[in-house]
């Protein structure tokens, strides 16, 4: 892969190191430059991570675990004869597997938490699809990304407060003439989708998008 | 001929509202709540203005784009200061939580930060944390430059793997 001549100007710019005219030239240059603005925005999180947890960097940890481990292990094979020894070997081996099925499950990626304006809940987001800018008209249907089978879908729409709610299986839903009937051209709106499971629990939700409606 | 259209914007939506966003946030800080509504106001004014002809392609649409967002940004922060004095100062590197998706690759930096080898870590926290140069991270560990941007450029590839595992 060839590499841009702009990539080196991705830490001076995150670090606000640049000039004024090498920061403008490389702005112009991410919105051009896809390769760039992908590591731009990686580069990002990993700036904006160490100056969070600083204590990762300077903290030691995992290398000082092993020498005493290794003694150790020396000191027990000192002690034990051939057959406790094998005996050890056992039970060590069984030791093994129990904490290889269970530290990685405690390792697994933390649950995600979403947090909505009433509510905390562990899942995923949904993607919005449509109206996510702003529509010329009002706005006939909305539309969103499908999560998977056997899901149910809840809509919201909001003004200044809720306008109208419903539930659907299908991952779009027509707006009744009764709700368009109560939106006003010039108005902005927002709306949010939650799912749930067959089982009735909420899986996921979305962000709340906006979207304006132009005056007639 | 309304389906087509429906599809460049969708098209032009999914492709440059991160960029937007990224930009936006830059400026004003990921923790300001006007973030988003700027957002969606700079992508309709680019829909107008792609609409009613205004660009004509004598430069790239990532630049006609990137200049209709400065625009705003500027005009964003002469609107605050006007009210406040004081534009908001953006806090300059917020814990990335703004959206799930960057949530979880901070989780996965940071798992990746905790496996790394003392020197790479110490370079990094050097290099990032502390802001210094290059040159002066080489003097503070007592190699050469080049080395500094070798071990730098390393670890950065060791997150990276972590991120695309």
């Amino acid at each position: 892969m060839s590499k841009c001549q702009f990539e080196d100007l991705i830490d001076g710019y995150l670090l606000n190191k640049l000039s004024e005219r090498d920061k403008e030239a490389f702005e112009e240059h991410y919105f051009n430059c896809h390769s760039c603005f992908q590591k731009l925005q990686e580069r990002d999180i990993i700036i904006r991570t160490i100056k969070s947890n600083p204590a990762l960097l300077t903290q030691e940890q995992a290398e000082t675990r092993s020498p005493i481990l290794e003694t150790l292990k020396r000191e027990v094979a000192s002690l034990f004869t051939v057959k406790q020894l094998a005996l050890a070997g056992v039970t060590a081996a069984l030791l093994l597997v129990v904490v290889l099925a269970i530290i990685p499950r405690q390792q697994a990626p933390a649950p995600n938490f979403f947090l909505s304006d009433e509510e905390t809940v562990r899942g995923s987001s949904i993607t919005l699809i449509s109206p996510v800018i702003d529509m010329n008209q009002i706005p006939t249907s909305f539309e969103w990304k499908k999560l998977g089978e056997n899901i149910e879908y809840q809509i919201s729409i909001f003004n200044h407060e809720l306008l109208w709610k419903a539930t659907t299986r299908e991952n779009r839903i027509t707006l009744p003439d009764e709700v368009k009937a109560r939106m006003i051209p010039g108005e902005k709106y927002s709306w949010q989708v939650k799912a749930f499971g067959p089982d009735g629990t909420l899986i996921a939700v979305s962000s709340k998008v906006q979207f304006k409606i132009a005056a007639q | 001929m309304t389906d087509r259209l429906d599809r460049d914007i969708q098209e032009l939506v999914v492709r440059y509202r991160p960029i937007i966003a990224f930009r936006v946030r830059k400026a004003l800080g990921a923790q300001n709540t006007d973030c988003d509504d700027l957002v969606s106001e700079i992508l309709s004014q680019v829909l107008e203005k792609l609409q009613s002809g205004e660009f004509r392609g004598d430069s790239s649409l990532g630049t006609f784009v990137y200049t209709i967002t400065s625009r705003r940004i500027v005009d964003y922060i002469r609107e605050k200061t006007k009210v406040m004095k004081f534009a908001p100062e953006p806090e300059p590197f917020p814990d990335p939580q703004e959206t799930l998706e960057a949530k979880e690759m901070s989780d996965r930096v940071k798992k990746a930060l905790s496996q790394l080898k003392p020197k790479y870590r110490q370079v990094l926290y050097l290099y990032y944390y502390q802001e210094l140069s290059r040159e002066e991270v080489a003097s503070e560990l007592g190699v050469s430059t080049r080395k500094v941007s070798e071990l730098v450029n390393y670890a950065l590839k060791l997150i990276r793997k972590e991120l695309k595992s």
